[in-house]
């Protein structure tokens, strides 16, 4: 139950700054409603399978933990740089993806990114937060507003503006870009094709090229086949755009809400330096002494009763089974 | 305990990491081993013993239960999968919660490694390579049936009891004939030390220094 | 201070993935349906298992089990690395020549260094006679280029010095077998041993040696089959054997007699077998009554009560089977060790059936094959003796040159190591070995080759040897060219050619036919591919004891391998030798030889007490020219240890001198309680300073000229430092691949014999 209530509840805070954002509807543009439709049903998606995730032991403690470690006063007079840095290699640059492989992490950064650049500028746009005004009726001087207030002047012309109006052809090719890499990655490696399944592995990426890709088509039909086709691609943009918001929280896209945990764990477990647990049998260290510690409580939660294995390292957990094993059941052939 | 699945009988194990060069080999796990071969009785004799991924079923998959970002997938055949490579976050928690120390990690690629029983090649009905491979058969794949016919009579069992906590795993161990239907030692507790010499090298002092890595 | 950021700490070896050293072959690559399967197999040991090599775009990356009926899919760690060896980045792939020793070897063309090569041989046959330019060869090779290494030596270089490596392998079983059966090859396929009731090994380390081998014990001990191993060492299968013997170095003779002791006057022989199929009995039965159980239990330092035991679980077993390998082989008493164990089979009535019989397991991949075509200083093709004027005769018809021009027989390998040393052999060809790792007194043997003026050395990674040669050409792996091996139950496999040659890489065929143009013997010489050798082989071996002559690569390539005599083309193969008791012999008797111990050559004394014993380990091959440059199998073992018994004190890991007359050599000890304590065993595939060779006694067996590996005086003394594996040699300019080696600088032993577990450090 309190999941859905904490996903209403996301989604009426959602309604209510679309509604102040666009000075009461004012600058809300009702051809664009469908997309801010979405994105409450979005909200609430995410909220709601935020809360399943996070009511389970393992990711419930370590969101606990997680937290504390970045709102500790205490960590962030020792240690001031620690959160930024950690988002900016593990969020921004995915400096673990290039351990895996470069090209992919090429590719994920392209789809990154673009996902992000498109999402920057077209979010506020349908929630009527960014308006363009123009004094002189069709530029090419304008005035970018957020909430109202108006925040940059710029010339449509110069690279700035032409930015700005095309900011998402520009999402659009880097995504596509990089979800191709990874669809054909997907088609014939092996080790990527292995237990791949259709839902979870395929659809994200083919979401994601049709809607770059109806994207690119509206530029192209406004601006040489002068808007031939438009309402057509548009409603299938649309239509493609929607489907994948409601999508999100339920597949692989969930990630993006879930990566951000791997900064709390790294916080959680930089911030109990100096103290390790060292494992019972070898004296070698396993991790550090917070971290066994919420480990064994996790696997009490889930009444896992062997949670005092958790300090023993896992060579000697092998050594002493295979030893066991040897000496009380089959010594020989 | 599967239908088809791994049997494993350390007894038959002549050491030899044929299943570790093969595990590097199979395709779906790109060029990395992640089978353990251990030597059980250092300093007394060359006994050896293969660890692969046990595939528990009851408790289903602790490792998976642990995991902070349900990045590990137990599939309905009860073949419990390696980390999904878009959530897993390298925090650790299968690593030490597997009762039976089966899970790596890749520390900088923020990224768990497992055996997944060759999924590639078991899904399409292929052994998995290691067992593939195995010279003596200490690593078996194949039925129970499959197993009786070339090895007559022999018993397997599939559960383990670590201090009072019954495991059952998809994965079997060929225990003696007549041996009564008890579950296997887990070697928690006091009566299975590991004897034999010391570990015999790179000791790690537990130091902050040695525990935090390269600067960024 | 800065802080760190990542928290970089794990559990011991959760952390390794043993990925081979960043696969140097093509890389890791899995991309679906780009590739084809070439079945072929194994380069490495005398078991051929079968394997698929995966190509893709003309390049071998990878490996695929095969379910061929040697090794039914099973692979040994070798077996899977071995792929890496072909795209290496370390091969050699241009001819390497300098004028003396003391400038850097540089590439030069294939035209030129063919031509240098014709220039030495013939300024050196001319000034000190054909005989002084020597010619090495290898059991490594296809059996059509071993061949051809004994023609070339003949016809072109018409020389007496030819010789091989598997002197130092399989001549002493192949010498017992001749005298006993008059045939060279182990009496029954692998196959047998799943239908025997007892299975004796005898020196042989078949867990790490042969690991595909281990099956077929397992197979058999499935079925209820009882196990004795005779090893000094407990090794993985001498772990869980019913007995284990675990002798004195050097006293198997005397064991076996013994054993034979027991079961004649325990009345176990099988009289009829024996009055039937034998001659020599009762010279047999008196050197046995000699060896009373409880004296030669003292000699081999064991319970005489084991005697007994095996004397009876042999004699009594319904079908008993004996295994031996290098173990026996490696003595001055080689040829006679191996014959004690024919007489106990042959005693016991073991012979010529299903389940019963006697079989040498050969070490190299074509040991079998490599020494029937010719190679050996005193053979010629068809296994024809040298010295016998028929023989010769048909060879020179065949060969289609004069009888008079057929070279006589020449001296064993480490003889012609001495004869270099005194200036009678000054020049070498050497094809397929690596003499500074494998030949014992690694300090003599280097001596010999430095004497030489002119040395030429084959091979595709520069070997320690030819690294100190004079010439060096660049030729193919296994996998770049066709040809056929014959494995250790003689059965001949077809090895395929999976991808065309690395670019200014040469077959060894198309080096020696250049070179015979060269000499002027280019019309003996005219093989464009190996099928063209194979198919004057087959004539060259017709109606011979070693007939190939039914054998095609078509046939081959149809049945999967077919085992010699095979005398025409309906011929299914002789996978079992003497059944109904017939050998090859004129009469078709076993030819009994009485043996008597003696003790080793290397004598015991104060200074020297204890035994030094040389082997193998599961992850490298002979010199180790090829494995140790394969990244997964470095890792497994990245370096060499002494074994020795915890009663001497020693912790593992401390630095131990073995010192012996010839040298001393500093390991990590390892202590382990599975080896003698008056013993202590050293790997030998890793070169000087860390060689086992250095140490050990150039002993020869008197018929077989095989060294004494097995056994030499030692002492052991604790030491500062362990003396650090070198690199493998590169040619100038070059550096090994680096992530290859990473764990070479490792100064620990490994966890236990077999290798570092994949959680040590």
């Amino acid at each position: 139950m309190r999941p859905v209530i904490v996903g209403i509840v996301t989604a009426l805070v959602l309604c209510a700054a679309i509604f102040l954002g666009s000075r009461g509807l004012h600058n809300f543009d009702s051809a664009l409603a469908p997309y801010a439709i979405a994105s409450v049903f979005l909200a609430f998606g995410i909220a709601y399978r935020y809360m399943v995730w996070i009511s389970s032991p393992g990711a419930r403690r370590l969101f606990r933990k997680g937290w504390g470690a970045a709102l500790s006063w205490q960590n962030l007079r020792r240690t001031p740089t620690a959160l930024p840095r950690m988002i900016a290699t593990y969020l921004g640059f995915q400096k673990f993806l290039g351990a895996r492989s470069r090209s992919r992490w090429a590719a994920h950064q392209l789809i990154f990114w673009g996902c992000l650049l498109a999402a920057a500028i077209t979010f506020p746009l349908t929630w009527g937060w960014f308006t363009f005004t123009a004094n002189t009726g069709a530029g090419p001087q304008y005035t970018m507003n957020i909430w109202g207030f108006g925040v940059v002047k710029f010339d449509a012309l110069s690279v700035l503006g032409w930015l700005l109006f095309h900011g998402l052809d520009l999402a659009a090719v880097l995504v596509i870009a990089g979800a191709t890499y990874f669809l054909i990655r997907r088609m014939r490696d092996r080790e990527a094709s292995t237990g791949q399944r259709f839902g979870y592995d395929l659809v994200p990426l083919l979401a994601l090229i049709i809607i770059s890709v109806t994207g690119l088509l509206l530029t192209f039909s406004s601006v040489f086949l002068h808007g031939g086709g438009y309402e057509f691609l548009a409603v299938l943009h649309m239509a493609a755009v929607v489907l994948t918001l409601l999508y999100l929280p339920f597949g692989k896209f969930f990630h993006i809400a879930q990566r951000p945990a791997a900064v709390g764990m790294q916080l959680f477990k930089y911030t109990g330096h100096g103290e390790i647990r060292q494992c019972r049998n070898c004296g070698e260290p396993i991790d550090t002494t917070a971290y066994v510690d919420n480990l064994r409580a996790t696997m009490r939660d889930l009444k896992l009763d062997f949670d005092s294995l958790a300090e023993v390292c896992p060579r000697c957990k092998r050594l002493r089974r295979g030893q066991a094993y040897r000496t009380t059941v089959k010594p020989g052939f | 305990m599967m239908g088809r699945t791994i049997v494993i009988d350390p007894g038959r194990c002549i050491g030899c990491q044929a299943c570790v060069s093969a595990c590097r080999e199979c395709d779906s796990h790109r060029g990395k081993s992640m089978i353990h071969l251990d030597y059980l009785d250092q300093g007394g004799s060359v006994a050896s013993s293969p660890t692969v991924c046990m595939h528990c079923e009851d408790p289903v998959a602790p490792c998976a239960q642990v995991c902070p970002a349900e990045a590990i997938l137990v599939t309905p055949d009860g073949v419990v999968h390696d980390a999904d490579k878009s959530r897993c976050i390298g925090c650790g928690n299968c690593v030490n919660a597997c009762p039976m120390g089966v899970p790596k990690i890749d520390l900088e690629a923020k990224l768990q490694f497992k055996c997944n029983l060759c999924y590639d090649r078991t899904s399409y009905g292929l052994a998995p390579m290691c067992a593939t491979v195995c010279p003596t058969g200490s690593i078996f794949y194949g039925t129970l049936e499959e197993l009786r016919a070339e090895r007559p009579g022999v018993e397997v069992a599939s559960t383990f009891d670590f201090d009072g906590s019954i495991i059952s795993t998809g994965v079997a161990m060929v225990v003696p004939k007549g041996r009564p239907d008890q579950p296997l030692p887990g070697g928690a507790g006091e009566h299975a030390r590991v004897t034999g010499s010391p570990q015999p090298a790179g000791h790690l002092e537990p130091s902050a220094d040695n525990v935090l890595g390269e600067p960024l | 201070m800065t802080i760190p950021l990542d928290p970089n700490i794990t559990p011991p070896g959760t952390g390794r993935f043993r990925d081979a050293g960043g696969l140097p072959a093509d890389k890791w690559r899995a991309i679906r349906g780009e590739e084809t399967l070439v079945p072929t197999h194994c380069c490495f040991c005398g078991v051929q298992c079968g394997m698929y090599l995966r190509v893709h775009d003309g390049k071998v990356f990878g490996v695929e089990p095969r379910d061929h009926d040697i090794n039914r899919m099973r692979l040994c760690p070798k077996g899977l690395n071995a792929y890496q060896q072909v795209n290496h980045p370390d091969r050699l792939t241009a001819p390497l020549y300098r004028k003396s020793r003391a400038d850097d070897l540089r590439p030069v063309s294939w035209e030129q260094a063919l031509d240098v090569t014709a220039e030495h041989i013939q300024r050196i046959q001319a000034e000190h006679g054909r005989d002084a330019f020597g010619m090495l060869g290898g059991a490594s090779l296809f059996t059509e280029k071993t061949y051809l290494v004994g023609k070339f030596a003949r016809v072109a270089l018409r020389t007496r010095h030819v010789d091989y490596n598997g002197r130092l392998c399989m001549v002493s079983a192949a010498g017992a077998n001749k005298l006993s059966f008059g045939i060279d090859r182990a009496a029954n396929p692998f196959a047998d041993c799943l239908l025997t009731d007892c299975l004796l090994i005898a020196g042989s380390n078949v867990g790490e040696c042969f690991p595909v081998m281990t099956q077929y014990l397992w197979g058999a001990r499935d079925r209820g089959a009882k196990m004795i191993v005779v090893d000094p060492r407990e090794t993985s299968i001498a772990r869980t054997a019913d007995i284990h013997v675990a002798l004195r170095p050097g006293t198997d003779a005397a064991f076996f007699n013994a054993v034979l002791h027991v079961i004649v006057t325990e009345g176990l022989t099988d009289e009829a077998f024996i009055a039937e199929h034998t001659t020599g009995w009762d010279e047999v039965r008196a050197a046995a009554a000699e060896c009373p159980p409880e004296r030669t239990a003292e000699i081999c330092g064991i319970p005489a009560e084991q005697v007994f035991q095996v004397a009876r679980m042999f004699a009594t077993a319904g079908k008993a089977m004996a295994w031996h390998a290098r173990g026996i082989e490696h003595h001055t008493q080689g040829v006679e060790n191996c014959l004690t164990v024919i007489n106990l089979c042959v005693a016991t009535g073991n012979l010529g059936k299903p389940g019963a019989g006697y079989g040498t397991i050969t070490g190299q991949g074509n040991g079998q094959g490599g020494r029937e075509h010719g190679q050996k200083s005193d053979m010629l093709p068809g296994g024809r003796n040298i010295s016998d004027p028929v023989h010769r005769m048909q060879v020179a018809n065949i060969w289609g040159i004069d009888v008079e021009d057929l070279p006589q027989a020449g001296t064993s390998m480490m003889e012609m190591v001495h004869q270099m040393r005194r200036g009678e052999i000054r020049g070498l060809f050497g094809m397929c070995n690596n003499p500074f790792v494998s030949l014992p007194n690694y300090h003599v043997v280097k001596e010999g080759y430095d004497a030489l003026e002119f040395h030429a050395q084959c091979d595709f990674f520069l070997s320690e040897t030819a690294a100190n040669a004079h010439l060096v050409l660049p030729v193919t792996s296994w996998a770049e060219d066709d040809g056929v091996m014959a494995n250790a139950e003689a059965r001949v496999v077809r090895h395929r050619k999976a991808q065309e040659p690395l670019p200014g890489v040469r077959t060894d065929t198309w080096v020696l036919c250049e070179l015979a143009r060269r000499l002027g013997a280019g019309d003996k010489f005219e093989f464009a591919n190996s099928e063209q050798v194979f198919e004057e082989l087959r004539i060259a071996s017709r109606g011979t004891v070693n007939d190939y002559y039914g054998i095609t690569y078509a046939r081959l390539d149809e049945t999967g391998g077919i085992a010699w005599p095979c005398p025409d083309l309906d011929h299914p193969g002789t996978p079992r030798l003497f059944e109904g008791g017939r050998t090859y012999h004129a009469d078709g008797k076993v030819h009994l030889q009485a043996v008597r111990w003696h003790p080793p050559a290397d004598p015991y004394d104060d200074t020297f007490p204890m035994s030094l014993t040389t082997g193998r380990t599961v992850a490298h091959f002979l010199s180790g020219n090829q494995t140790r440059r394969l990244g997964g199998l470095v890792e497994q073992t990245p370096r060499p240890w002494v074994e020795v018994h915890p009663s001497h004190g020693f912790a593992n890991g401390d630095a131990v001198t073995v010192v012996t007359r010839r040298g001393a050599a500093t390991f990590p000890a390892l202590v382990t309680e599975a080896i003698r304590p008056d013993t202590v065993f050293v790997p030998y595939h890793w070169p000087y300073p860390v060689a086992a060779n250095e140490l050990t006694i150039d002993a020869l067996d008197p018929r077989s000229k095989i060294p004494e590996y097995k056994v030499c005086a030692c002492r052991i003394e604790p030491a500062d430092a362990v003396t650090v594996v070198p690199a493998p040699p590169m040619p100038p300019g070059r550096e090994p691949y680096a992530d290859t080696q990473r764990s070479r600088g490792e100064l620990q032993p490994p966890t236990s014999s077999q290798g570092r577990g994949t959680s040590q450090p």
